[in-house]
């Protein structure tokens, strides 16, 4: 049994006003350097313009943090949010919250959305968003016990290090008896040494008897919440029902939780399996197309990819109900049950592995040349408990092969290792060293933009090489797709606010598999449709997923199946329900789109956010290597014939790859010119004052930052 | 004899998910097909066989992820 003490530093006692229409109406704010914690009302016009979740996150962290602040200075914080809909019980996906901090590795503003029971509980507590600023002296815990009414900032001492323990040892102190009660927030000591730390929110696994966990993976938010000295923060809540968020009109969200519900329960068998396999479906599918990360992206197949597929893991997740929120039929959190790992603290003990979804498949198998589904588990296993997003990490260390197969880098700059692709027992060796801020682990853990500026500084590598074999954009690493063959998707990275992540949008299948979208303007059209109604499940607490993984049957059949209209309506009519607000489709839409473009200007107000700074590196394009071109040889001749009119005989594949790189440079730049009109930005990627006032975000302070930076 | 859906369709020796879907007669661009628990994307289905007494899924993929 761990020894450990929570020595009270402060409390706060307060009335827990009753959720109303999915509101608490109010934000809850600590800071660690003084101790201070106090209440802040949430406006009406909040609720308009940033309706919640991630919305609120942003306008507190806009408020909290100047245009010079730096990700460790102690006014930058971490803000975590549900929405409106969040912690409903009988609406599938209702349980995600929404974390967003400025970015130790981009320097401007990140958000990272996070199944597990947090939000949905912090709201019910009787807080929106939680605002945490300052940094504590020694290591802290931040308790909202919505139950006893109080929030208390504790000094902790002997809590253990890895964050499974941290999770499932608070979770029996404070839930007296009732575990189900608790979810805790968490990261752990890869966290406090790189910069692309994790942050782990636990859900209590009843059948299972044991604290289960879901990471808020992207831009290093763990690695900013270990710099404040949190060690946990806690949230306490029972019970929740149907009516918890009391609901504007409890029968028609009845009605329309209901028709989703049993949708899901009847189709997903049917379509991708999600309750018994989880998104591991995706790695079959990606391989096939030529869409699977293999090598640092080099290609997008491998003979050895099934191994690491569905088929695999359906064998060795363990089987139950695996909902990281109460209720929800998609219920794809699997995991596998006493996993042995070879390597680190924890070699030869049984463990509970969390995952691995598919990015973690792709980031720390495939895309490392690593086919052997115990390794990606054992990896997954020691992100989540030393706090490191897998995303990251795949990435990260990806680059950092291939620079050594390029001999870019070698075993004196590695401190022995050797990184060729495949080996996994240095890819695990890495993990270790960054747990223990050692080593050749550290440095990759600065994730790939500085190892860049370092491997040149230091190691005389070749920066231009690495600009385009390095797979970061805004500092951000790229999750994990093939992007080359679609240009829509380049910009579904490139153009995404906070990085190259996918969860602005997806458009593989659409552009490259379908062929739906041929125009640029079509393009355009659905880089901005998809970012707009997909940061709309971030500003309410929901998964998207349940919008179009299980899709109608006779979705097929509507004009535009992928927006699966469907259930947009469906959502309308949940958010009409919870928040009285009658609102149709469209007007789902028009709520991101002035949160979107907020975003924006965040960036633009952090220094970034211009034309510039959507670029990607060539990889993400096309071809950087010979050996690349030559094993798609068939495919980007006939482009280069057929589509671009080049004589290509006499060519050497050198000149072809310059040729074809000119041509795709130049297509991903128009890209750019209509998706800034679309979206109502300047050619420079800044929203004009129109669009700010048409979506009614002219605030002051944002009609000063537009003015600074010539665009207001 | 193979279940696609509700449909029964008959199995012959050879057959391959992109003879099943051409008899299928469906014009929805079907990229992933489920055999069973076994996945098959598009470019696999003229050299993937279809066994008899198969349950076939038709997975609408267009815009997951």
């Amino acid at each position: 049994m761990t020894e450990f003490a929570l020595e009270e530093i402060k409390t706060l006692n307060y009335e827990r006003p009753t959720t109303d229409k999915g509101y608490a109406n109010q934000t809850l704010y600590v800071n660690l350097s003084d101790s201070e914690i106090s209440i802040k009302p949430v406006t009406d016009e909040m609720k308009e313009v940033f309706i919640g979740g991630k919305g609120f996150d942003l306008w507190l962290l806009w408020n909290a943090v100047k245009e010079t602040t730096k990700w460790n200075d102690p006014e930058n914080a971490v803000c975590i949010a549900s929405g409106p809909l969040g912690g409903t019980p009988t609406y599938p996906g209702s349980g995600k919250s929404i974390v967003t901090s400025i970015s130790p590795t981009t320097g401007s503003v990140i958000d990272s959305n996070v199944g597990g029971y947090f939000g949905p509980y912090l709201k019910f507590s009787g807080f929106d968003a939680l605002e945490i600023q300052g940094k504590a002296a020694g290591d802290a815990v931040i308790l909202i016990d919505g139950l006893s009414q109080k929030v208390q900032i504790l000094k902790a001492s002997g809590l253990p290090e890895y964050a499974h323990e941290i999770s499932s040892l608070l979770t029996d102190h404070f839930g007296e008896g009732k575990p189900r009660s608790i979810s805790v927030v968490s990261t752990g000591p890869g966290a406090k040494h790189t910069l692309i730390g994790c942050l782990n929110f636990s859900w209590y696994d009843s059948r299972r008897e044991r604290a289960r966990y879901k990471q808020a993976g992207r831009g290093g938010i763990g690695t900013v919440f270990a710099d404040k000295g949190i060690k946990a923060v806690v949230a306490r809540w029972e019970p929740v029902t149907a009516t918890t968020n009391n609901p504007a009109d409890e029968a028609a969200l009845k009605e329309v939780a209901k028709l989703h519900s049993q949708e899901i329960r009847e189709l997903d068998p049917k379509q991708n399996e999600m309750a018994t396999v989880g998104t591991t479906h995706l790695v079959d599918i990606m391989n096939a197309h030529d869409l699977l990360p293999t090598n640092n992206f080099r290609y997008g197949q491998h003979p050895q990819g099934l191994n690491v597929g569905q088929e695999v893991y359906r064998r060795i997740f363990d089987k139950g109900y695996d909902g990281c929120w109460m209720g929800c039929t998609v219920a794809c959190s699997h995991g596998i049950k006493d996993f042995v790992p070879f390597t680190g603290p924890y070699r030869g003990k049984r463990v509970f592995v969390d995952g691995p979804e598919y990015e973690t498949i792709a980031g720390c198998g495939s895309n490392l040349g690593i086919f052997d589904p115990f390794a990606v588990a054992e990896m997954n296993f020691y992100c989540d408990t030393y706090g490191l997003d897998t995303i990251s990490i795949g990435t990260s260390i990806a680059f950092a092969m291939e620079c050594f197969e390029m001999g870019l880098l070698n075993e004196n700059n590695t401190g022995g290792l050797e990184l060729s692709f495949g080996n996994k027992v240095s890819a695990l060796e890495l993990l270790h060293q960054m747990a223990k801020g050692e080593g050749f682990g550290k440095i990759v853990g600065q994730g790939i933009r500085r190892m860049k500026a370092l491997f040149s500084e230091e190691y005389g590598a070749d920066p231009k090489i690495m600009q385009d074999i390095g797979m970061e954009a805004k500092g951000l690493e790229f999750s994990e797709y093939m992007t080359k063959e679609s240009l829509a998707q380049q910009g579904g990275y490139g153009l995404a606010l906070k990085g190259p992540q996918h969860d602005e949008a997806w458009l593989i299948f659409l552009d490259m598999v379908h062929n739906f979208m041929p125009t640029f303007e079509q393009k355009a059209e659905a880089l901005h449709w998809f970012p707009m109604f997909r940061t709309w499940f971030g500003l309410c607490g929901l998964c998207k997923l349940p919008w179009n993984d299980i899709v109608p049957e006779d979705n097929k059949e509507t004009p535009e199946p992928a927006k699966v209209m469907k259930h947009v309506q469906w959502y309308a009519q949940y958010f009409s329900a919870i928040t009285g607000r009658r609102v149709g489709p469209e007007a789902l839409i028009a709520m991101s789109e002035a949160v979107y473009n907020f975003q924006r200007i965040f960036n633009l107000k952090m220094g970034f956010g211009r034309r510039e700074h959507d670029n990607i590196p060539y990889r993400a394009v096309g071809p950087v290597t010979v050996g690349e071109y030559e094993s798609r040889k068939e495919r980007y001749d006939k482009q280069l014939v057929e589509q671009h009119k080049v004589d290509i005989n006499d060519k050497s594949t050198e000149e072809k790859i310059a040729v074809l790189r000119k041509f795709r440079e130049e297509m991903y730049d128009k890209l750019k010119d209509a998706v800034y009109k679309r979206r109502g930005w300047t050619n420079d990627g800044i929203p004009t004052l129109e669009t700010v006032k048409r979506l009614h975000i002219d605030f002051p302070e944002v009609l000063e930052v537009l003015k600074a930076h010539g665009a207001g | 004899m193979i279940k696609v859906g509700d449909k029964n369709m008959p199995w012959h020796q050879g057959i391959t998910v992109a003879d099943l879907l051409s008899m299928l007669k469906d014009p929805y661009p079907y990229a992933v097909v489920r055999i069973n628990e076994r996945i098959v994307a598009r470019p696999n289905f003229d050299k993937t066989f279809v066994p008899d007494h198969a349950e076939v899924f038709l997975i609408p993929m267009i815009a997951g992820g």
